[in-house]
């Protein structure tokens, strides 16, 4: 580093000293001052400091410290933290389920392929039964590598470009109950559809198509399953609860003195007593 | 209507009156009733005049208010551009080009006819070359297949010189603007093509490629014609889910082919996502076929209820989804049948259930010109449709496997000493 910056001073000086043998000018000193006209003033100055222009020209090598680094602690080691276990977690034609996690890493050296998918960590999970199968796939990409899962374990992947893909239906079928029937508006206008005097007997049926304002007036409380698995009334309902028991609160006037030094004095009273209580 | 256009309103009428109340001295035609507060001497002679013009049947150039184009539209005719030109239009005496006062501008539509000209110049020559071509006997001009090579190059540089002739014009651009162009001249089908190659052709193909249309039901597809599809009313978006309601009754489809010609078609629907319980996967039904339907670039409306008995193969399914099915993409295809020949469509029943649209495109060498999409899945209506179409399955409800996790096995014992 430092060679560079010594060495063009030097090959300057040592230039100038092979001309000005022939000139004999007296500018051969001055290496970074180069130019002839002021050089005649520049050597009466340097002259006077005792600085002889006919000393032989030796360039002074000067070493710079930058800013510090610290060299023990801490400081270039501690690279060696504990491991993230990360790496492969099934290996090829090794049998996955969903959720299933294949491979570990940090960054996509791996992308999800057939199969499979890449969650927030860049970690590759399977979504389908099947046999693991790491592969490349050109027509994608051509640099990338991809982890897949095929269904039989005799398949290849990648899969040819221009075919149908493999899907699984992974459901059951199961009947709608007649109770579900009745809870679902898209049957209600089917005829047979719901067995209405099965209906009627069992007591299976909650009706929770009755949020009309009359519904609720001189029918009892019925209770339908809420979130947070509580059998409860909505909230509409229960804010409602005041009107219903016919609860009936003055309208607050503003600026009405009376009714304020009244409640001040209520408010005073039942300060008074909850403090004798506290005692 | 919106404020803006309430407050417009009175504003457009004033034009629209003064633009008919044709007032002598000015050359346009048009006058404008000042804004004063006074009384409107030259004006209040026209007051009834106009309101006569009012019930009359509006132009489809100049109608602006929501009642006229009402007018109009159930009338069959569509309003012309923008509501913005048509009420620009009201406040022009509409000039032809030619007598427009712009110097400039007729200038430059002397260059462009000078240049339209030379161009239909070139095409004669290049008319009267092809035909001494053809006359030609083949042994000259360098064999059948050269010979046919170069009739094919001449005919294309022919089509685009057409095109060169008149893209410069005005006058087509306009209406081309309007949609009052002549799909039969090449300009307009090229400008159509354009068009549609901007924004609507890259869209079905994302859709398509996206929701993996293709390749799960064809292998490839190359999109050359706009098809649209609409219920009744309602205009069906590529991959659109749309109400079983809706689609209960058949579809409208409106195929736009941009080059020259009449064919045949052959129209599919082709649902891919018909839950099999027993193979545990999925299979193909067939909600429509229909073979031998003419279209050409003029023609392009096939209703799909309407068309002749014995055309049609397999008549409308409406689609269905069971409850708690995935989505079914329910694509529609259009199939170019080739060199306008005609498929026999009462050859043998074709099977609504594991229809394969690759093997009978294969065995009828169909080539897809066009597709469409929507999407449809359980909703209120779904069990009333497929009660109305006698289907079974409505009071099934599929749900997820649960996931067996799979045995635990115990690390050696050295593990956890």
């Amino acid at each position: 580093m430092l060679l560079p910056r010594v060495g063009r001073p030097c090959m300057r000086a040592i230039a100038q000293r092979a001309t000005s043998q022939t000139s004999s000018s007296t500018s051969s000193y001055s290496t970074f001052a180069p130019a002839p006209q002021r050089s005649s003033s520049n050597s009466a100055i340097l002259s006077r400091l005792n600085w002889a222009p006919s000393t032989k020209i030796s360039p002074s090598l000067i070493f710079s410290r930058n800013a510090s680094h610290a060299q023990s602690g801490r400081a270039n080691g501690a690279k060696d933290g504990p491991g993230k276990r990360l790496g492969a977690k099934k290996t090829g034609e090794q049998y996955v389920i969903p959720g299933n996690i294949i491979f570990r890493q940090r960054g996509t050296h791996w992308f999800p392929g057939e199969n499979c998918g890449m969650g927030r960590d860049h970690t590759i999970f399977s979504t389908a039964h099947g046999y693991v199968k790491y592969y490349r796939d050109p027509l994608k990409h051509p640099k990338r590598q991809y982890i897949g899962v095929v269904f039989d374990r005799k398949d290849t992947l990648p899969y040819p470009q221009h075919a149908a893909r493999k899907r699984k239906l992974g459901m059951n079928a199961l009947p709608i109950t007649d109770a579900a029937k009745a809870l679902d508006p898209g049957f209600a206008d089917i005829e047979g559809a719901v067995d209405h005097d099965l209906v009627a007997k069992g007591n299976t049926v909650v009706d929770v198509r009755r949020s009309k304002k009359s519904a609720r007036k001189g029918r009892p409380m019925q209770l339908e399953l809420r979130p947070g698995y509580m059998y409860r009334e909505a909230n509409w309902e229960i804010g409602r609860a005041a009107e219903r028991a016919g609860v009936k609160t003055p309208k607050f006037k503003r600026g009405d003195r009376f009714v304020a030094w009244r409640k001040l004095g209520e408010r005073k009273l039942r300060n008074a007593e909850r403090r004798g209580l506290k005692r | 209507m919106s404020g803006c256009k309430r407050a417009s309103k009175p504003l457009a009428s004033l034009w629209r009156q003064g633009a008919k109340g044709s007032c002598p001295n000015s050359t346009l035609g048009v006058s404008f009733r000042s804004f004063t507060a006074g009384p409107a001497r030259f004006d209040e002679a026209n007051v009834q005049s106009s309101k006569a013009d009012n019930s009359a049947f509006p132009d489809p150039a100049t109608a602006v208010t929501p009642s006229e184009e009402e007018k109009l539209i159930k009338a069959g005719i569509l309003p012309v551009g923008s509501r913005r030109r048509r009420l620009a239009l009201q406040t022009t005496a509409n000039i032809p080009f030619e007598q427009l006062p712009y110097q400039c501008f007729q200038e430059a539509r002397k260059v462009l006819q000078a240049d339209r000209e030379e161009k239909l110049k070139q095409i004669e020559s290049e008319r009267a070359r092809i035909a001494k071509l053809q006359s030609q006997d083949p042994a000259v001009s360098g064999g059948e297949v050269e010979k046919a090579r170069r009739l094919r190059s001449m005919q294309n540089y022919l089509e685009k010189l057409k095109i060169l002739a008149d893209i410069n014009d005005p006058l087509i651009k306009k209406r081309f603007e309007d949609g009052q162009g002549d799909m039969n001249r090449p300009i307009y089908r090229y400008l159509a093509d354009k068009k549609w190659r901007e924004y609507q052709r890259p869209l079905i193909v994302q859709r398509i490629t996206q929701m993996n249309v293709v390749p799960d039901i064809l292998p490839h597809l190359d999109p050359v014609a706009d098809v649209r599809l609409a219920f009744r009313r309602h205009n069906i978006q590529p991959g659109q889910f749309v109400d079983s309601r809706v689609s209960e009754s058949p579809a409208r489809l409106k195929v736009q082919v941009f080059d020259k010609g009449e064919r045949f078609v052959t129209v599919a629907v082709v649902d891919p996502d018909v839950p099999n319980l027993e193979k545990d996967s999925f299979d193909y039904r067939c909600h429509f076929l229909a073979a031998n339907i003419p279209i050409s670039p003029t023609s392009t409306s096939i209703p799909l209820s309407r068309l002749s008995q014995d055309s049609t193969i397999l008549p409308w399914l409406p689609p269905f989804a069971q409850k708690g099915s995935p989505y079914h993409r329910l694509s529609v295809f259009v199939l170019e049948q080739p060199n306008g020949q005609k498929i026999e469509t009462a050859q043998k029943a074709v099977e609504r259930d594991g229809f394969n649209l690759r093997s009978f495109a294969d065995k009828n060498s169909l080539k897809p010109i066009g597709a469409h999409l929507f999407r449809t899945q359980w909703d209120e209506g779904t069990a009333a449709v497929m009660a109305r179409a006698g289907l079974e399955g409505a009071d099934i409800e599929l749900r997820r496997k649960r996931v067996e996790p799979l045995p635990y096995k115990k690390k050696d014992g050295a593990r956890y000493r």
